[in-house]
């Protein structure tokens, strides 16, 4: 088998047995689905009348926050790929994948791919009563790449969690990889614009590049989609991919050291 | 030719803890070697140091001619290895499991498949290759792990206590499936904290204590150091003075408890049994027990260290003949 199959094949053999546990445990996809579902209905609820004020390119705030869901359910989709890496450290499945010769980048890529399956479905279950509940329809063009856009982002979580896990192998990591996830979406514009936020969350914000991404997914939602909206989050999510693909393949090559 | 070469090989953790010390080792081309020792010793540290998942502190290892700190990739692809726990994902089928190491290997799909068919078969799980593994019992999901560590048909087998907590008829299982391989070529390295294993399956053992080699040879060997078999007799009541008399001509005698249990040391090892019989016979002293003792590896380990092997489920002493009367 050539190098290049043999990659090819690990990648496929590790997502197709993610592919496994999503269709044989489906029940462990409902958390995935109901925190960001319940985010977005309770948002809605709570600051709806927010799009009155002048700034929001919407009048419909589930519109507004839907996509920011997407990215949770995405973004938590990733972190647990990282804590069943740590599960599959501490039972020991780990060391069966680091015995193989296989080369361990493509190791850590049937990882990180898989985090996109394990996307798929809250990702749809919460795009589906979104639209159901008023979202405004995003168009194909919108809703491919709020799906790209947000199956990257999951796989940047992945990398990131992944990477927690081979430094902290311990369970107790959990809660950082949850939390880590769940606070670089929410101190971006995912509750409002930039203009209309204040003080050290309109400064955290800006800076923070995930907001670009957050942006991204939301135009096809809010405004349209267009090329000057989806280019910077491309390239932010190709920037964090690397960096944070590097910092697990690196978590990598120092196991057992 | 040598499949594994150890000189020198450490391994220190953070906080200082040396796990192992200095180990010098050497496994020949289709030889079963067991590393015996209590637990904490450094058995598991030794083998993850051989098998490329942890990396030596000092020292240095070739495992089929390739050195595991800086040619890992090499040894992955000439070992194969089951560890302690069987680690399987229990949402798998066993013959899904044997399919997915085979492409982990490198092996093309037709290939891989053809070997998890002829592998679930030969370790004995041919009827349940299609049931989860979440079903499967301990001694069925170390036979699955065996078949998975061979499938890319690995020159040197790593068996990190292959057969600890398993009845005796998984073990039993176990053992011939070990012969069987190392019959057909494969060397096996394994670890176990049974003396019966050791002896029953070894070539050559090495007893490791504290991180370091504490004694090396053939089981027979060993044994052999630690001295010859001794005789258990243990008399019927009655008048016994000259008991100790008649024995010492076989042998040093120690007396036992109330006049009628003694041990004579074989100085003409087994074959000095009928001997001791007729003698005792002739001077009118009646049998009521008579067990001949073969020193143990336990023995081994006891006179290298001073201390019993722990986690033992053997009963410490291997009764090759036990002869009651009355």
């Amino acid at each position: 088998m050539s190098a290049l199959a043999l990659e090819l094949s690990t990648i496929g053999v590790l997502m197709r047995r993610a592919l496994n546990e999503i269709l044989r445990v489906p029940g462990a996809a409902i958390p995935g689905i109901l925190a960001p579902s319940l985010f977005m209905l309770g948002l809605t609820g709570a600051f709806g009348a927010l799009t009155e004020l002048t700034g929001f390119s919407t009048e419909s705030y589930i519109s507004f926050i839907l996509p920011v869901s997407l990215m949770q359910a995405a973004g938590f989709a990733g972190a647990a790929t990282g804590v069943n890496t740590v599960r599959d450290i501490e039972l020991g499945w780990f060391d069966r994948l680091y015995l193989a010769p296989t080369p361990r980048p493509a190791l850590l890529a049937g990882i990180v791919l898989s985090a996109g399956f394990r996307a798929l479905l809250p990702m749809t279950a919460v795009l589906a009563i979104g639209l159901l509940l008023g979202a405004h329809w995003p168009g194909v063009p919108g809703l491919l790449i709020a799906i790209l856009l947000a199956l990257t982002f999951s796989a940047v979580s992945a990398s990131w969690t992944v990477g927690l896990a081979l430094r902290f192998r311990t369970q107790a990591a959990a809660p950082l990889m949850q939390a880590s996830m769940f606070i670089a979406v929410l101190f971006t514009t995912s509750y409002a614009p930039l203009e209309l936020l204040t003080g050290w969350l309109q400064t955290v914000a800006s800076i923070n590049p995930v907001t670009q991404v957050v942006e991204g997914v939301r135009q096809g939602f809010v405004e349209g989609v267009s090329f000057a909206g989806t280019w910077p989050a491309l390239v932010v999510l190709a920037v964090l991919l690397g960096l944070t693909f590097a910092f697990a393949l690196r978590g990598l090559a120092t196991t057992g050291r | 030719m040598t499949a594994i070469e150890v000189q020198g090989l450490e391994r220190e953790f953070k906080g200082g803890v040396k796990a192992v010390q200095g180990i010098d080792l050497a496994v020949g081309e289709g030889e079963i070697y067991a590393f015996l020792g209590p637990n904490g010793a450094g058995k598991t540290t030794t083998v993850r140091m051989l098998t490329t998942l942890l990396r030596p502190t000092g020292g240095r290892a070739l495992v089929a001619g390739h050195d595991v700190a800086k040619e890992a990739a090499a040894v992955r692809r000439q070992i194969g290895v089951a560890l302690q726990e069987a680690a399987l994902d229990p949402l798998m089928s066993g013959h899904e499991l044997m399919r997915l190491q085979a492409t982990l290997h490198g092996l093309p799909r037709a290939e891989g498949r053809r070997r998890a068919d002829a592998l679930v078969e030969r370790v004995g799980l041919g009827y349940a290759k299609d049931r989860r593994v979440g079903t499967y019992s301990g001694g069925m999901r170390r036979r699955l792990d065996l078949g998975m560590a061979l499938v890319h048909e690995p020159r040197v087998l790593f068996l990190d206590e292959p057969t600890t907590g398993l009845d005796p008829s998984s073990r039993a299982a176990i053992w011939d499936e070990v012969r069987r391989l190392n019959d057909e070529g494969t060397t096996v390295f394994l670890t176990t904290q049974y003396l019966e294993e050791a002896d029953q399956l070894a070539d050559r053992v090495g007893i490791i204590d504290d991180g370091r080699m504490a004694i090396e040879g053939t089981p027979a060997a060993l044994k052999a150091q630690v001295g010859q078999p001794h005789l258990d007799v243990c008399l019927t009541d009655g008048a016994n003075d000259h008991a100790e008399g008649v024995l010492a001509r076989f042998g040093e005698v120690r007396p036992g408890i109330e006049g009628v249990h003694f041990q004579v040391t074989l100085a003409g090892g087994a074959g000095d049994i009928a001997p001791v019989v007729r003698a005792l016979d002739e001077a009118g002293l009646a049998v009521a027990q008579l067990n001949l003792v073969n020193p143990t590896l336990d023995d081994v380990f006891l006179a290298e260290t001073g201390r019993h092997l722990e986690g033992d489920q053997d009963t410490g002493e291997v009764a090759a003949l036990s002869l009651e009367s009355g």
